[in-house]
């Protein structure tokens, strides 16, 4: 009888065991708590969601200011060595090359921002709702930002539409002409403005202002003067857009999301973090980078001596230019007015520093690691900026010289605080002085280096650049290889 | 009882078929203990009479002709012989204990082969090993025991993971052997080590058996239990043991520091430093006061076992406290176990096996790695500097000179609060049902179930603008639920045909699921800014608007495997066996969800053939060979689908806005790993058994590599925050190598006995593809610096990547000789670093580096040693390993920082040295990674020595116990080692970036006493 029982119940636990596992349906369960990103987009919110996801590289962009502030003869390197940051040093000293892993967290992190922004543009079809065109004109101003400074950078770009690169497309989609690139941005760009609000339901959003500042400076860059004069116009003559009475306030806390702020990248400094990840901060890291080394001191703390000003650019500002003082930190002055501070001299100390973006004193609730997290927003397209190109569009156009003069002199007077340094010069002569305008307003901001290359004169100004290659950086040598040959260099690299 | 009459009357019968027969009978004890043994089978040779000793060892067997001979045999113990001369009842037998017999049965996975049997590469460490090497974690006693094993420590501190290496690093993912603990998945190094009976350790493709998970080799763990018939046995064992660091760097004292410094200074054109450089003397040691000396370590273990006819119990339970050697109880472990083993028969057919262990520990850490630890700290802090000010508080340690980074170690040590507590149950039960005759149906359930707690608690602190300053408190708790459960069933059917075929076919199922969850937050302004107030619940004030400091997750994994093994042999002289695995696994996705893993193995038992007849020389000789496929999935979850776990946070309106984002780029056609072993095997034993000699030649090949992150085009979005590559099936790495190991044992008499072992691997690491992509980076070295690591066509994984050196500018003219090394951030002066121009374009750049070392050894080895002379014993474990290379990155890059001594044998002038470039404040090129980083790390650790001293069993049988031993020992007695860093044999166990050292914790050197005591 027992031997029954036995064998009853090996024959039962056999048979619910096999019946339990035997199936590969064991295998097939659902992921908890998942949302799967191709079955998304389902009301207006998760758009919303998705274009915070869009906005957060620009955040990223530092490295573009930071870098391509250091590119520019306005600033040396610096560092605590003349080895830290390769990639930075030899951007700074004209010797880089397809092997720098800055340039290709630069492409990298345009690149998320171009595919983030496509992900809501890959599927703009599925939901309506109302406001949704303000929904994709964001995104699509978002994508012309990041192809914007793609093609700055690296010239033509690979491009896939509205669709989404997936792994391989690095070996079958060729890289676009700078041309089309191009004709992208400003077909969304010339979308954003007609959709865009005038006025930003929140502060940081793109506007339609933005919107069109970034299409005048797209065509100015082509050399489109004209397209850009009209553009330019049409934004300052219905311009919500002042410039800020004392130069000085718009780079402190309090002249964030001022009058002049035309397009502003956001950053706070309530959320920490470390140097493992920067794409994640939530700070302006280029800020903290600036920093004078172990500054101990007033008003200002302390960061890594990069991006340090050189004699010539501050020997560029003329006499009685209140913006002097404010672009460039002078610290044997500064030591001087205020015993007891103190910073320690690294690598290229040239005594100065870029004071627009250096680190100022925070809260106590200010998140570690402070140079990481400084909450300085970067006004990456002032209206001051935008007179300015205006005034060389309407110049180099030949359109309307008195008109490019007044912009020109509307940004001196607030500089001297005075009409005695107004410009009264025209043609070629007007343009170098809106040039050299351009270069001392802007100074610290990142725009020089581009300036130049777009204007020819880099290689007149910057030691070691060289005239057909550096007009552009190296394509990352690891995507040349990831693209197999789909992809050619640049020339020169 | 029943059969015992029986043999009674049958072996009364049969005295009447001798005509001259005699009665014997005694009491049969184990030699070493002394103790009878129950259960001994007593046999008279060539017929079929044989009788067992009883609860008390004691036998009788009567009617036995003079001059046969009668054979005691008892499963771990040597036959021992006897010939009957006449009557005589009051015989003392001792057996001698004998774990290396050829008759030992070894654990191969669902079911155990006969040692003479097995055809796989297959090592054993027993209980007596673990029990001399007193290893607080297991890992440690296959350091040096077992060939092809090689154990790294990724920090000395106490509680601190251990990485498994069987013969190599195959993959640039996780390289961790399959852990299998009385046929269930469990965790190596949360055992308590007494309770383990044997390690056994499948190298090749014997642990196919383990299909989908066997590819990076197979440890299984066989728990003790309690023996049949034995009398209650309670065992315990307890040591105490004063730790002190292994080592200290020679670091340099106030005035070496300050001279050097102003040389320095001098040489980059600054002022002096420290113009008077008189009386500022030795200055601080650091190292002398983070290190503690006598820092306890306390271990007990108590367990009964013992076993009637039908059932045996095995019941333990221990306790380790060891505080570290630098913070002490800053840096504690703590750990209970506890363990219940049940075996029973409940009937013939019916066998119930049962086990079931708890575990706690508690840990607390300081921080490690990387250029914030404390160790770190204590090396780069100047010796200019004091630990305490004038009102005995910690000294802020200045910015200038030092960087925000670098803190007084002592007060970093006081301000770690953090705490960690961990409990896991986990145990079988396993049914064995003969259902017919040669077949038996086992089915088990195995479980784990842990539940782990942290805590770690930021104090408002000042260090002086450095970036450990906390200006608002808060507290990090989490909570983790982590289960599995496996569930087995298989038959196995034994059959003989005829007298010379063996066959046994194993069939079965397993399934196998993890799920758990973890729930994470933080909480902020904890009450009076104190660890005694640190605790969420306390806690009233809320992050900053947008900022979600809470998190958690869910996971449900699941495996389904079949598989099937059949053995067969020939008259146990030629071996065959064949495996096949099924698998399927939530890792991939649909369409590769299942792999399929064949095996097979041969063996031919040589000294069977009876060329050697009866030689003494050659005892045994077994060639065996296995050749086939295992698999690895040990990747993360889902990573065939797309999911929305980036991060999407920016601002707006001066506050934090979240949004989404996809996270990891998904391949949706993940597929298995598979590793294809080849291995052959000699397996021989001469001169009287004393001499076993173990050799095999291997080669793993690890195909479709499954590559974590595979470096992607960044047009993917793969820069975004939260996202990241795919992984993708890609690449092939080859270990190939050769293991040897020798033991020889001898009884010289019955006072002195030795044995020793020696063992060695050799390994070539070769990476054989990399799947379309060039090279696949990692590590990191300096600040900022391209990572110094790279898996590559051609060259080990994980080889370091960077410039070959060629001595030291003497002078201008060498500087001016030779290529310009300007691209590297500065031009040369006399007294920099020479770099290899590789290419020979004239100039040194990127494209001169190299391939500068890899920390892969080429041998390791162990040797170890016993002797017992009389009531001592003595033994020595040691452990080699030879050409591995470790990357120096433990020193501060600041100006003001200290140096290790060997600055001072730096360039000063021509000709001064052609090894140390010149210290300077300007900039050079000497920091750059170069081969002046990359160390010989080749070391010989006496990893333990043993004395003990065992009481007579007489006078101990007097005083109530079996066995008492006392001892004496010594772990990590010393290294020695050219490498200048804490810890030559460490490793963060990265395949790619492994073998930098970011400034190790250092193991303790541990002086034990301790005693054994049997009732």
């Amino acid at each position: 009888m027992k031997k029954y029982i036995y064998i009853t119940i090996a024959t039962l636990t056999m048979v619910s065991a096999l019946t339990v596992s035997c199936s590969d349906d064991f295998v097939d369960r659902p992921v908890e708590y998942s949302i799967d990103s191709e079955n998304y987009f389902n009301s207006k919110s998760e758009y919303d969601k998705a274009l915070i996801g869009a906005y957060d590289l620009l955040q990223s962009s530092f490295i573009n200011v930071l870098m391509g502030e250091i590119a520019s003869d306005n600033t040396l390197c610096g560092g605590n060595s003349p080895t830290d940051v390769p990639g930075y040093q030899q951007v700074d000293d004209m010797i880089h090359t397809p092997v720098n892993a800055n340039l290709k967290q630069l492409w990298d992190w345009m690149f998320a921002g171009v595919q983030r922004a496509n992900y809501i543009l890959e599927f703009k079809d599925k939901t309506d709702f109302v406001g949704k065109n303000q929904v994709i004109a964001e995104a699509r101003f978002l994508r012309a930002y990041y192809h914007f400074e793609l093609v700055k950078w690296f010239g033509g770009i690979p491009m896939n539409g509205d669709k989404r690169f997936t792994p391989g497309d690095e070996k079958t989609i060729p890289r676009s002409s700078a041309e089309e690139v191009y004709a992208s941005i400003e077909a969304d760009l010339i979308f954003a403005s007609e959709n865009l609000s005038a006025t930003p339901s929140q502060a940081g959003r793109a506007t339609k202002g933005a919107a069109l500042a970034l299409l005048g400076k797209a065509y100015l860059y082509q050399d489109k003067f004209t397209l850009a004069a009209t553009t330019f116009e049409s934004l300052i003559s219905n311009s919500p857009y002042s410039l800020v009475t004392d130069y000085d306030t718009i780079f402190e806390m309090a002249g964030e999301n001022g009058p002049e702020s035309v397009f502003e990248i956001q950053y706070t400094d309530v959320e920490g973090g470390d140097y493992g990840n920067l794409q994640y901060l939530e700070g302006n890291v280029a800020v903290g980078f600036n920093g004078p080394n172990s500054y101990v001191g007033p008003f200002f703390t302390s960061g890594n001596n990069f991006n340090l000003p050189t004699q010539k650019i501050v020997d560029a500002f003329e006499a009685g230019d209140n913006r002097e003082a404010v672009a460039i930190l002078d610290m044997t002055a500064w030591i001087a007015a205020n015993p007891g501070t103190s910073y320690t001299k690294q690598n290229e100390d040239t005594g100065y520093f870029n004071r627009k973006y250096i680190p100022r004193i925070r809260s106590a609730n200010a998140a570690l690691d402070l140079k990481l997290t400084n909450p300085n927003n970067y006004r990456a397209i002032r209206y001051a900026d935008v007179l300015l190109m205006a005034a060389e569009a309407f110049n180099r156009s030949g359109l309307d010289d008195t008109k490019a003069r007044g912009y020109l002199n509307q940004v001196r007077r607030r500089a001297f605080g005075d009409t005695n340094h107004d410009v009264s010069a025209s043609g070629a002569a007007l343009t170098d002085f809106i040039w050299a305008e351009r270069r001392v307003e802007l100074v610290g901001e990142g725009h020089r280096f581009f300036d130049l290359v777009r204007t020819g004169k880099a290689a007149q100004e910057i030691d070691g650049f060289t005239a057909g290659k550096n007009e552009l950086f190296p394509i990352p040598i690891e995507e040349i290889q990831f693209a197999n040959g789909n992809w050619a260099q640049n020339p020169g690299y | 009882m029943k059969s015992n009459y029986l043999l009674i009357i049958f072996l009364l019968l049969s005295t009447f078929g001798f005509a001259q027969s005699y009665d014997i009978g005694g009491v049969v004890k184990e030699t070493t203990s002394g103790l009878p043994i129950p259960g001994v089978n007593i046999q008279i040779k060539n017929a079929p009479k044989s009788t067992v000793t009883d609860f008390d060892g004691n036998f009788t067997l009567k009617g036995v002709s003079s001059g046969t001979t009668v054979v005691f045999s008892y499963v771990g113990y040597k036959n021992f012989e006897y010939k009957v001369t006449g009557t005589k009842t009051d015989l003392s037998i001792s057996l001698q204990e004998d774990s290396k017999q050829l008759d030992e049965v070894v654990i191969i996975g669902y079911g155990s082969q006969k040692k003479r049997e097995v055809t796989g590469a297959v090592s054993v460490v027993d209980t007596k090993t673990l029990e001399i090497l007193k290893p607080v974690k297991i890992e440690q006693a296959l350091q040096g025991t077992v060939s092809g094993v090689n154990v790294t420590t990724t920090s000395g501190s106490p509680g601190a993971g251990l990485d498994i290496r069987i013969r190599g690093i195959a993959t640039n993912g996780d390289n961790r052997p399959l852990t299998i603990i009385d046929g269930y998945v469990g965790e190596l190094g949360l055992l308590n080590p007494n309770d383990v009976e044997s390690i056994t350790v499948l190298k090749d493709a014997q642990a196919a058996i383990y299909g989908s998970t066997g590819a990076n080799g197979v440890i299984l763990i066989t728990t003790k239990m309690g023996k049949k018939n034995a009398k209650a046995k309670i065992s315990f064992n307890s040591y105490t043991g004063f730790q002190e660091t292994s080592r200290k760097l020679s670091t340099l004292d106030a005035t070496e520091y300050a001279l050097l410094l102003n040389e320095s200074y001098a040489n980059g054109g600054k002022s002096l430093p420290f113009p008077v450089v008189s009386g500022l003397g030795k200055g601080t040691n650091w190292q002398n006061e983070i290190f503690s000396k006598s820092v306890p370590i306390i271990s007990h273990d108590l367990s009964f076992t013992g076993g009637s006819e039908k059932v045996t119990y095995a019941v333990s339970g221990s306790h380790l406290d060891q505080e570290g050697i630098v913070g002490e109880a800053k840096s504690g472990f703590l750990r209970n176990t506890a363990r219940i083993s049940l075996g029973a028969d409940i009937s013939d057919k019916l066998k119930l096996k049962t086990n079931v262990i708890y575990t706690y520990f508690n840990r607390k850490t300081l921080p490690e790695g990387g250029n914030a630890s404390v160790v770190m700290n204590a090396v780069n802090a100047p010796s200019t500097l004091s630990p305490y000010d004038a009102n005995g508080d910690y000294t802020l340690f200045p910015l200038s000179g030092l960087g925000n980074e670098m803190i007084n170690p002592l007060a970093q040590t006081a301000n770690s609060y953090n705490d960690y507590n961990f409990k896991k149950l986990s145990g079988n039960f396993g049914l064995d049902y003969k259902l017919f005759k040669g077949f038996v149906v086992t089915s088990t359930i195995g479980f784990n179930t842990s539940n782990s707690e942290s805590k770690s608690f930021a104090k408002i602190l000042n260090y002086g603008g450095k970036v450990f300053d906390v200006t608002r408190s808060s507290v990090s708790q989490s909570a983790v639920n982590n289960n599995d459960y496996s569930f087995d069933i298989y038959g196995t059917y034994t059959k003989k045909f005829g007298d010379n075929h063996n066959l046994v076919a194993t069939i079965g199922n397993t399934i196998f699921k993890e799920y758990g969850n973890g729930l994470f937050a933080t909480g902020y302004d904890v009450p009076n800014n104190s660890w005694e107030f640190a605790d969420i619940s306390l806690t009233r004030g809320a992050p900053a608007a947008g900022i979600i400091p809470v998190g958690s997750y869910v996971f449900d994994e699941r495996k389904l495997s079949y598989f099937g093994r059949v053995q067969y042999d020939f008259k146990g002289k030629y071996l065959l066996s064949a495996m096949l695995r099924r698998d399927s696994s939530t890792k991939f996705g649909p369409g590769n969800k299942v792999g399929y893993f064949p095996s097979f193995t041969a063996g031919w038992v040589i000294s069977d053939e009876g060329f050697y007849g009866e030689s003494k020389l050659v005892n045994f000789m077994k060639l065996r060979a296995s050749y086939g496929t295992l698999g690895n999935d040990r990747i993360g979850n889902n990573g065939y689908i797309s999911q929305l776990s980036g991060e999407a946070t920016y601002v707006f309106d001066g506050a934090l806005v979240n949004g989404v984002a996809t996270g990891q780029i998904p391949n949706p056609d993940l597929k298995w790993e598979e590793a294809k072993k080849f291995d052959v095997g000699l397996d021989l034993k001469l001169f009287n058994n004393n001499v076993n000699i173990i050799a095999d030649y291997f080669i793993d090949t690890r195909a479709d590599l499954l590559i974590l992150n595979i470096p992607t085009s960044g047009i993917n979005g793969t820069g975004a925050p939260g996202a990241s590559s795919p992984t993708v099936n890609g690449g092939t790495v080859r270990n190939s190598g050769f293991e040897f190991s020798v033991d020889y044992k001898n009884k010289f008499s019955e006072n002195f006995s030795m044995s020793v072992g020696y063992n060695v691997t050799l390994l070539k690491n070769e990476t054989l593809s990399t799947n379309g992509v060039p090279f696949i980076s990692g590590g990191s070295f300096g600040i900022s610096q391209l990572p110094p690591a790279r898996m590559e066509v051609g060259l080990p994984i994980g080889y370091f990547y960077g410039y070959k050196t060629d001595g030291i500018f003497q002078n201008q003219a060498e500087v001016e000789a030779h290529p310009s090394q300007i691209a590297l951030g500065a031009g040369a002066a006399p007294g920099d670093i020479r770099f290899v121009d590789i290419n020979g374009d004239g100039v040194i750049n990127v494209n001169d580096k190299t391939n500068i070392g890899d920390p892969i050894p080429a041998a390791t080895m162990g040797f170890n040693l016993q002797f017992n002379y009389k009531a001592l014993d003595f033994s020595m474990y040691t452990f080699a390993s030879v050409g591995n290379d470790m990357v120096r990155n433990y020193e501060s890059i600041y100006d003001d920082a200290n140096h290790l001594d060997y600055v001072l044998d730096r360039w000063t002038g021509e000709g001064t040295s052609n090894s140390v470039p010149r210290v300077t404040t300007a900039a050079t090129t000497n920091k750059v990674f170069s081969d002046y980083f990359v160390e010989d790390a080749s070391f010989i650790r006496i990893q333990n020595i043993q004395l003990g001293y065992t009481l007579n069993s007489n006078i101990a049988e007097k005083i109530g116990m079996s066995k008492f031993r006392l001892y004496t020992g010594v772990n990590n007695l010393y290294t020695f080692t050219k490498y200048r860093g804490f810890d030559p044999g460490a490793s963060n166990g990265a395949p790619i970036g492994g073998g930098i050292d970011d400034g190790f914790y250092p193991i303790p050197r541990t002086y034990m006493i301790g005693l054994n005591i049997n009732f």
